[in-house]
């Protein structure tokens, strides 16, 4: 691998619709949070460059529609992801009860090679609207992500820019991980061969 | 809780420029004051300033997004010398000798920004000096009212105007336009170091400066300025300054030019060793010690560049892993006849490509902003006259030359079909004693179809009913009355239904849970609608329920109504419930309307034929996009080849156009006359798709010679949000239509398999390229086959494109096959569900 090789970090964000997915993106990478962003239909990514141990690499976050029904279109996104995020709402313990629906739902669509190893992050989010709305508490969530594999977690605000660089960072780092595990692999095609064959036009429709 | 709204509501079915902007300021005068100033004045009025020039189209551009861009009138005017008497008296000599004279006189010329938003009536006299040019010191006295005078910069970027004393003036960063950006720019440095936000010319759309360059070509054969640029609005305003004061190119900073400089500015601009910005900074710091250099000098990068830098250039240069920017494509770019002389030529200049060269991907950028510029052309041109002849020469992809679109029947020109309907030819249309109607349906909605209805003078909330199928066509005034109020009383009804069931926690505890989902979807989903639109902005009412996340912000009584047609409408079809995309299609019908519950009904009928777009399997959105595939195949082979290798022929990238009809990408005022032309079915049910098409035939060189992967055309595809002019698309739209529809006849006159109407079949197989995991299947609506279907088994079908790609390639006519799902956008009928089918697929609680 040349070390000059510019390095692309895919990575998904999930979870149900409105906890905050489109917000937490922007805040990371255009600094700001808008109260008007308006629900995502179909997907979309933006992209931001960040330093990674002094290796340049450039992430492409893919934000998608939260609720269910259009999943089953958008999945052709999840393929090549190193990194899946699984964001809820601490004052909203439906989007927490479904976080192990999402997880699943992603590693079935995306196989990835490893699914036991594929990095995830979770985030809570929404931190700032105050102990009295809070329905999740962090021991319980902290709880969850113990016994899916010590998955890092992260209680954020996009709102109010809590925690969302240090998420972010995480993020990048395991994906970077990930994706250079994927380039060791890559040196044997045969073991990337199982996915392919019958949909090779790559398409969800 | 259904407030009947009140009159005073602001309505946003009016002029299409009203709703965005800020409410005028402080020009908002009342009416006997604004009287004086609509007209000119004697040069001795008391109030007003003197306009002696000005230039429009100048913009400040407060954010990335060109959405933001706030236009206005930059101007040199002269206001009077304290109390002084010679308002009138014509500028003296061009430039004083000395300078302490000059700064008395300067002191009294005022260069100003005024936003178009906030000037009122005084527009018209702004115009008429523009018009009257700069190549003369102005001879009659045009008064205007008084923007106001500041020397330094504020908060309230580009929403207010500002005028800066000449002698205040510093310096003017002046950036002509070129690679980096296509709007050239000033910004000008005051003497107290503080910078104005950049003006941005935006000169194709400004008359005057296109009227120079004509000009300048007549008399020179060049649109050239002296310095070798192409003449551009900025050269203008330092040719108004240099009538009044002295200027001087800084030769360290050839884009600093300094205004009336004394001895040490020029020393630190003109003459001595390493040039730069320290040098710059080092003067500006030595006059004013109190402020940090620093910020003072970042302050001059205007947010566009920041933007530029930071955003667009890094992001473009990750877009494209793929390929790298090579001097070839700039050739291709160079060469490419679709895009505007200016840029090939730009392209051409070896520069420019070393400095592309650098950003790898910079072609996209490239392909983005000559689109840009070629959509701003044409928009311009529609702003002029609409004629096919126009429309012919718009044309340019290689799909072929668009047909002259046949007069109609009734005579009418293509100029006067185009013509909104008024209210007034509307209720022509009507027996004035009966209120039947005394065409056809189908000539009313040809009419509408073509032409849309008046923004401004309410036709729409009266037709609009009739084409969302609440009204029969064929009723009287007196059963469309009796009709709408046994609707207002089932409206009140449902929702009285579901406002039991919620206090009551009626049904079991599935229904219940699923309940509170719904409606905190709605609630964030209304929160998160059409907010730039004057009715649903702001909060100014307490939230009824303290438990709601929102209760901390407030509420509004339109985003209340919002959500209370949203439940009724989740209850009315608990099969399908509420979807998300359903508020986006219910804002427009409600914005017109302006009362509940007929909007509510109209949304009703909007839904039925929209249903199939929220079904929890989506099998009607890969429907349409199945048939946009097939579409494309048909149309436009060597597009649907490039695709196809991109993995893109999921067409995926137009899931949100098709889902919401085009919502996200147009502006709220072209979605109503979009929708309304839709709504009439006038040629297709499907019309929506030639519309999709007629936007991706549009960008088809750009993405076949720019786009290299999925991910790129998604990213592209989402961003032409904002950019697409609606009615040369709309034409354009008619067109492939027609083309289609002659394609299909020729296909069927020689082909093996004749047009002969099958019985109704369903499809055995998913469509070819379906993926494992994806569990839904398309499924033909009940009428969407109604001329038809093609004699194709699943097999064939599975190779359909194939054949038609083939087939139009090699001239091989007799193995093209028209798919059942291509022939189905002949029909006219509304693709309705079923019943049963709903309750299948919906996905709601009913199911
Ligand atoms: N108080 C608070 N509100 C937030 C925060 N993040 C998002 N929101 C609000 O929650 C709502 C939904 O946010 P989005 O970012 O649009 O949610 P999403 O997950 O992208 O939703 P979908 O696009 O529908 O899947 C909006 O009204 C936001 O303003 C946060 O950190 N704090
Ligand atoms: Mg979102």
């Amino acid at each position: 691998m040349a070390s000059r090789k510019k390095i692309l970090l895919k990575v998904i964000i999930l979870g149900d619709s409105g906890v905050g997915k489109t917000s937490l993106m922007n805040q990371y990478v255009n600094k700001k949070f808008s109260a008007s962003y308006k629900a995502t239909i179909g997907a979309d990514f933006l992209t931001k460059e960040v330093l990674v141990d002094d290796r340049l690499v450039t992430m492409q976050l893919w934000d998608t529609a939260g609720q269910e029904r259009f999943q089953s279109l958008g999945v052709a996104f999840y393929r090549g992801a190193d990194c899946c995020v699984l964001v809820y709402d601490v004052n909203n313990s439906k989007s927490f009860d479904t976080l192990d629906s999402w997880r699943d739902e992603f590693l079935i669509q995306a196989s990835p090679m490893d699914p036991e190893s594929f990095p995830f992050v979770v985030l809570g989010n929404k931190v700032d609207m105050g102990e009295d709305k809070r329905v999740i508490s962090s021991k319980r969530a902290s709880a969850f992500c113990q016994a899916k594999g010590g998955i890092p977690y992260f209680e954020t605000s996009a709102k109010e820019a809590v925690n969302v660089d240090q998420a972010f960072e995480v993020i990048a780092r395991n994906a970077l991980a990930q994706e250079e595990s994927n380039d060791f692999n890559a040196d044997y095609p045969e073991v990337i061969a199982i996915n392919m064959g019958e949909n090779d036009k790559g398409c969800a429709c | 809780m259904a407030t009947p709204p009140t009159d005073s509501r602001p309505s946003t079915s009016g002029s299409p420029s009203s709703p965005y902007s800020p409410t005028a300021s402080f020009y908002d005068m009342s009416d006997d004051e604004e009287g004086e100033y609509s007209t000119i004045r004697a040069a001795k009025s008391e109030k007003g300033v003197k306009l002696l020039y000005t230039k429009s189209k100048t913009y400040i551009h407060p954010s990335a997004s060109a959405k933001d861009n706030v236009p206005g009138y930059i101007a040199l005017i002269q206001q009077k010398p304290g109390n002084g008497p010679n308002v009138s008296s014509p500028p003296s000599s061009p430039v004083a000798s000395s300078s302490t004279r000059r700064t008395a006189e300067t002191a009294n010329i005022l260069l100003a920004w005024v936003p178009e938003s906030s000037m009122g009536d005084a527009r018209d006299i702004y115009n008429k000096v523009e018009q009257a040019g700069s190549s003369s010191p102005p001879k009659q006295s045009q008064l205007v009212p008084p923007p106001p005078v500041t020397t330094s910069h504020n908060a309230g970027l580009g929403t207010y105007p500002f005028a800066v004393p000449v002698s205040d003036i510093f310096s003017i960063l002046v950036r002509p336009p070129s690679a980096g950006w296509w709007f050239g720019s000033i910004v000008i440095n005051t003497r107290g170091g503080d910078s104005f936000p950049a003006l941005f010319f935006h000169d194709s759309e400004c008359q005057s400066t296109i009227d120079q360059r004509k000009k300048l070509q007549r008399e020179n054969f060049s649109i050239s300025t002296e310095g070798g640029g192409m003449f551009w609005g900025g050269d203008e305003i330092m040719r108004w300054l240099k009538r009044y004061t002295v200027v001087e190119r800084s030769s360290q900073e050839p884009s600093i030019y300094l205004i009336d400089p004394n001895e040490v500015d020029k020393l630190g601009f003109g003459t001595g060793g390493k040039p730069s910005s320290d040098k710059v900074r080092n003067v500006l710091e030595g006059k004013h010690k109190d402020e940090p250099a620093q910020s003072q000098w970042q302050n001059v990068e205007d947010p566009v560049v920041k933007v530029l830098k930071q955003a667009r250039w890094s992001f473009l240069e990750k877009m494209s892993q793929v390929t790298t920017f090579t001097r070839r494509t700039a050739q291709a770019v160079a060469e490419n006849k679709n895009l505007p002389p200016q840029v090939r030529r730009l392209m051409q200049d070896p520069q420019v490509q070393t400095v592309s060269e650098e950003f790898d991907s910079a072609r996209l950028y490239l392909a983005r902003w000559a689109m840009g510029i070629a959509e701003q052309s044409e928009k311009e041109r529609s702003q002029r006259v609409w004629s096919a002849k126009e429309a012919l020469e718009m044309e340019d992809s290689e799909v072929g030359q668009f047909e002259i679109l046949d007069v109609d029947a009734q005579g009418l020109s293509l100029a006067d079909k185009r013509k909104p309907v008024t209210l007034k030819e509307w209720n022509g249309f009507f027996n004035s004693r009966t209120g039947s109607l005394e065409k056809t349906p189908d000539e009313v909605k040809e009419r509408i179809f073509h032409g849309g209805l008046d923004e401004e003078d309410g036709v729409r909330k009266e037709a609009w009913l009739f084409l969302l199928g609440v009204y029969e066509w064929n009723s009287t005034k007196e059963e469309r009355h009796a009709k709408m109020n046994s609707l207002r009383d089932e409206y009140i009804r449902l929702k009285g239904a579901w406002w039991e069931r919620m206090v009551d926690e009626q049904g079991t505890l599935e229904e219940r849970e699923w309940w509170k989902e719904q409606k905190m979807r709605i609630e964030k989903d209304v929160h998160r609608t059409d907010r730039h639109i004057p009715i649903f902005a702001g909060e100014d009412i307490p939230h009824p329920d303290l438990d709601s996340p929102f209760a901390e912000s407030g509420t509004n009584v339109h985003l209340e109504q919002m959500k209370d047609m949203l439940l009724t409408y989740n209850e009315y079809n608990r099969d399908l419930g509420y979807v998300q995309g359903m508020s986006d299609l219910l804002a427009p019908i409600y914005a017109v309307e302006q009362d509940d519950a007929v909007a509510f009904w109209g949304f009703v009928g909007f839904m039925e034929r929209m249903e199939r777009n929220f079904l929890r399997d989506q099998s009607g959105m890969r429907l349409q996009l199945l048939t946009l595939d097939h579409l494309v195949q048909l149309l436009d082979p060597k597009l649907y080849a490039h695709l196809a290798k991109l993995d893109s022929t999921n067409f995926f990238f137009f899931f949100r156009m098709l889902l919401v009809w085009f919502k996200r990408e147009f502006e709220f005022s072209a979605i109503l006359r979009l929708w309304e032309g839709l709504w009439t079915d006038s040629l297709s049910s499907n019309f929506h798709l030639f519309i999709a098409v007629a936007i991706l035939e549009k960008h088809r060189n750009v993405i076949i010679e720019h786009l290299h992967g999925f991910d790129e055309v998604l990213k592209y595809v989402n961003e032409l949000s904002g950019t697409i002019d609606l009615p040369s698309t709309i034409v354009r739209a008619e067109s492939l239509f027609r083309r289609f529809q002659r394609t299909v006849e020729s296909i069927d006159r020689k082909s093996n398999f004749p047009a002969a109407p099958l019985p109704r079949q369903r499809l055995p197989q998913p469509p070819p390229v379906t993926r494992p995991g994806s569990n839904g299947r398309p499924r033909q609506p009940s009428s969407s086959d109604a001329n038809g279907s093609g004699s194709t088994s699943a097999r064939e079908r599975t190779t359909v494109g194939d054949h038609v790609a083939a087939g139009i390639g090699a001239g091989k006519e007799e193995t093209r096959v028209i798919s059942s799902e291509l022939r189905a956008l002949l029909s006219r009928e509304i693709p309705k569900l079923d019943k049963t089918e709903v309750r299948e697929h919906g996905g709601g609680v009913g199911s």
